[in-house]
């Protein structure tokens, strides 16, 4: 409680054992409902260890990921191979650890590519609306008819199937959710107080939109990237799945399960290690952004 | 019918045109820009003479305005040209048969969709915190983490593999298409996904309206449970989601992309695919076309529903 300047305050009402309640921000706050959020926690967990994965697989990998018949082929679950061997005899652990850092890569990739087009497109449209909004949304409205899996399988034919290709593809199918999302943001935020006053005082457009509006709408929008990292991640097992995604023998979680495909009957672990990794994850970032969510705006919760 | 609905479809099927048009030139300058000749690469090496008369058969030795000029005025008269790799093989009967195939898939599975995600999540909502509503939940969120490939592994593996004595092989999967239980398995893991985010919505909308006050009302003059919650609540709660079937009916036409090419579906999806890997270009752009037609048209299909639902809404 911060008294007015000027105003004293009687002199009983001033007590020495009267304290300040503890200053909190919103992030400070959201991070103490994050915390109590147990499926969020365990989503950074799984988060957290598939990360430590990933950058260990960088400098080392129980076998190298592309060796073959490192022991027999179809080999299940041992102690030198922890989730067995795949039908060419390669380690599946070490490929899932390989796995990892391609899917999150890809996921943090395009999400960050959709973030970059979403965020520019939607801070355009609502606020300076008008042609340029309904040019904006116009454009939003169409893309959300075009079959997404279909336009990404052939821009990487088009383009090659190399990881930047691959992530650029997916930003480019699916960056309409955060444009909306951030367009509804500065629609509101355009007509607040704060917009009103740094108008007054001259501050120049670009100013208003990247010091004063876009802060504000950080919360949504980190909401929606981090829902952006399992549709990507999903996305390229898809097209690995179907053998259009990073060619071999680079280890990717969708190709690994198509491999182990045709060998169900014989050797269920080769497809069931990627299709688990790969519903963990996406399952975590699902949790943590569900999580995110309800932290950060509480009206929200569902 | 009234004189504006049928303005406003009428409109929109010119839209849905336009779209379907534009998308596939666009895919057709990509692809004849950025791959001038490609399609005849990979094969064995042709005489000369021979590789001329075959680019002049497929209009290829033409520039590409005129290439565009005579694709564009085909495909307004339904004629997608021949396959490239297929020779003498059109393209328009051959993509009406697979489309048959697809939509008989995708109605399969959008109605295991909408059925299972709306019992779920209507059980649960019913059912709140209780043990009911949290294996109805839980099976939402692990369903909605689940790729549809991991889906139909498991479902390949549960049915062919675990149960296959226990049930005499009824359900056990053979790769191909044609018997009613062959269109099961596919049909559901192409629609657990979508059903679990139906459940979520239904859930959370149904909770919303049990708690209304013409629910109450219901209640209190002593209507049966069945008619309260199938007349007076569920049809309220139903308008969120039919809000998403239009997202939905397109995620399923393009899930199936996917699904057809793991269990072997001769649709639009396998075509695809296979064209792709083929380097039939003709096809691939054939399919864009496609596609393009049939989600504009899946979706105007959906606003029209809506105001059979919701009487509020009128066009």
């Amino acid at each position: 409680m911060a008294t007015l300047p000027g105003a004293a305050l009687p002199e009983e009402y001033v007590s020495d054992v009267y304290e300040m309640p503890e200053q909190v921000t919103l992030w400070q706050d959201a991070w103490r409902r994050v915390r109590r959020n147990k499926l969020a926690l365990a989503g950074t967990t799984i988060i957290a260890i598939l990360v430590l994965m990933a950058v260990v697989s960088v400098f080392w990998t129980p076998y190298p990921v592309w060796k073959q018949a490192v022991g027999p082929t179809y080999a299940g679950i041992s102690a030198q191979h922890w989730l067995g061997l795949d039908a060419s005899g390669r380690d599946i652990f070490s490929r899932i650890m390989g796995g990892a850092l391609i899917s999150l890569q890809v996921g943090v990739g395009t999400m960050l590519i959709v973030s970059a087009i979403g965020i520019m497109m939607g801070l355009l449209a609502g606020f300076y609306r008008g042609a340029l909004d309904a040019a904006i949304s116009l454009a939003i409205n169409i893309w959300y008819g075009i079959p997404d899996l279909l336009v990404v399988i052939l821009l990487v034919l088009l383009f090659g199937r190399s990881l930047g290709n691959i992530a650029f593809a997916i930003a480019i199918t699916r960056w309409m959710d955060m444009a909306r999302l951030v367009r509804g943001q500065t629609f509101a935020l355009r007509e607040r107080e704060f917009v009103e006053a740094a108008r007054s005082t001259g501050t120049r457009n670009l100013v208003i939109i990247f010091r004063h509006i876009f802060p504000n709408a950080l919360g949504p929008i980190l909401v929606q990237a981090t829902y952006a990292v399992p549709q990507a991640i999903l996305f390229e097992a898809f097209l690995s799945y179907l053998g259009l995604g990073v060619p071999p023998p680079t280890p990717s979680w969708g190709a690994m399960a198509a491999d182990g495909f045709h060998a169900l009957e014989l050797a269920p672990h080769i497809v069931l290690a990627p299709a688990i990794a790969l519903s963990l994850t996406l399952m975590a970032f699902n949790f943590v952004g569900d999580g995110l969510r309800d932290a950060l705006d509480p009206r929200m919760r569902r | 019918m009234t004189r504006g609905t049928l303005i406003y479809i009428i409109q929109r099927l010119l839209l849905i045109t336009f779209t379907a048009v534009a998308i596939s030139s666009i895919v057709f300058i990509g692809e004849h820009a950025l791959l001038p000749g490609d399609a005849f690469v990979s094969e064995r090496p042709h005489n000369p003479r021979e590789l001329a008369l075959l680019l002049h058969h497929f209009n290829l030795d033409l520039p590409l305005p005129q290439q565009y000029q005579l694709w564009v005025t085909g495909v307004l008269h339904g004629d997608l040209g021949e396959s490239l790799v297929n020779r003498g093989v059109q393209i328009t009967p051959l993509l009406v048969r697979e489309l048959g195939t697809s939509l008989e898939l995708g109605a399969a599975a959008l109605i295991f969709t909408v059925g299972v995600g709306l019992t779920l999540g209507l059980f649960a909502a019913l059912k709140q915190n209780t043990w009911v509503d949290y294996v109805a939940s839980s099976t939402a969120v692990v369903g909605y983490s689940m790729p549809s490939f991991v889906i139909a592994t498991l479902l390949v593996l549960v049915t062919g593999k675990l149960f296959y004595i226990w049930t005499n092989g009824a359900f056990y999967y053979e790769i191909g298409w044609g018997k009613p239980t062959q269109i099961l398995v596919p049909a559901i893991a192409l629609g657990f996904p979508y059903a679990s985010i139906v459940a979520r919505l239904t859930r959370a909308s149904m909770l919303e309206v049990i708690r209304q006050d013409y629910v109450r009302t219901a209640w209190a003059k002593g209507l049966q449970p069945r008619i309260v919650i199938i007349r007076h609540a569920l049809r309220n709660a139903l308008i969120p989601v039919i809000t998403i079937l239009g997202p939905l009916a397109t995620g399923i036409l393009t899930g199936v992309v996917v699904i057809e090419n793991i269990f072997g579906i001769p649709g639009l999806g396998k075509e695809f695919i296979d064209s792709i890997l083929n380097r039939d270009y003709n096809i691939v752009i054939g399919v864009f076309t496609f596609y393009a037609a049939l989600v504009g048209l899946v979706n105007l299909g959906v606003d029209l529903l809506y105001p059979v639902l919701d009487p509020r809404i009128r066009y």
